[in-house]
């Protein structure tokens, strides 16, 4: 086992061990002992399952993260009172659309981050994803629009690092 | 008190958003659309009504699993839509777009 591989499991022991200990807020010494136990059943799992797949995933919990996701609640407030204009004004606005986005700028890890944030921003959806891109459906041509420019796949593409890759 | 009263307003903005997801569920006209109104509840009306809840709590591990609770939520509710509207798409179901031009075409 090299060094990186140690450092990989101690984060997510570390990870795990909180959460676990969130989730269950008893400190009483059989439970702790159950905590340990499946803290270090998922370690093994995850150990095994990286030397299947070679693709050691880190969990994302450093300040881009928090970044882009209050960058995302923002959004998805501005695209929400958008919608809930649309559904209470009539619906003889709607210009629904359909389009590809491409996905080659964005790193294959966080190209679920992309068509999550997608589809979590209303006026939105992403229905189809495949190496190259993205299927968008948007209530409004401008969304598709807004997408086009970027934006988000910008800072997508900052939020692990992706930028030396 | 203050508390209170933040929390009374993120609750009925959420409420209300909730609400507009179900009116848009049934005036919008196709299934696309339709499901873009279901996401308003989805994304919005959960942030504001697991906010409102949150500054309800005693600050302790209520208001962590109520965090915990929201992400989850925010992460598989996404994940939820797209699996339905992938499965549309891949059984050929046009979206309105696609059915007017066509339309248009056969008219010409």
């Amino acid at each position: 086992m090299t060094n990186k591989m140690i450092t990989h499991l101690t984060i997510w022991t570390i990870t795990l061990s909180v959460f676990w200990l969130l989730l269950s807020g008893f400190l009483q010494p059989l439970l702790l002992a159950f905590g340990v136990f499946s803290v270090a059943l998922v370690i093994v799992l995850l150990q095994r399952m990286d030397n299947v797949d070679q693709q050691p995933v880190k969990p994302a919990l450093g300040l881009p993260i928090w970044r882009y996701s209050l960058w995302l609640i923002g959004q998805v407030i501005g695209s929400s009172v958008n919608v809930a204009k649309l559904v209470w004004l009539g619906n003889k606005a709607l210009t629904p659309a359909v389009e590809k986005l491409p996905l080659t700028d964005i790193p294959a890890k966080n190209r679920v981050l992309y068509a999550n944030s997608i589809t979590l921003t209303p006026g939105t959806l992403s229905i189809d994803i495949d190496d190259q891109h993205v299927t968008v459906h948007a209530l409004e041509k401008a969304s598709i629009e807004e997408l086009k420019a970027g934006d988000m796949a910008h800072k997508i593409a900052a939020v692990f690092g992706g930028k030396a890759q | 008190m203050i508390l209170e009263m933040i929390s009374n307003i993120f609750l009925i903005l959420g409420a209300f958003f909730a609400l507009t997801g179900a009116v848009g569920l049934f005036k919008f006209p196709d299934f696309f659309t339709r499901v873009h109104a279901a996401s308003v509840t989805d994304s919005i009306a959960t942030i504001l009504l697991f906010s409102g809840l949150i500054l309800r709590t005693e600050f302790d591990l209520v208001t962590v699993k109520l965090v915990f609770v929201l992400v989850f939520l925010l992460l598989t509710s996404p994940t939820a839509s797209h699996a339905l509207a992938k499965s549309a798409r891949h059984g050929l179901l046009a979206t309105s777009a696609e059915t007017l031009s066509k339309t248009n075409k056969d008219n010409n």
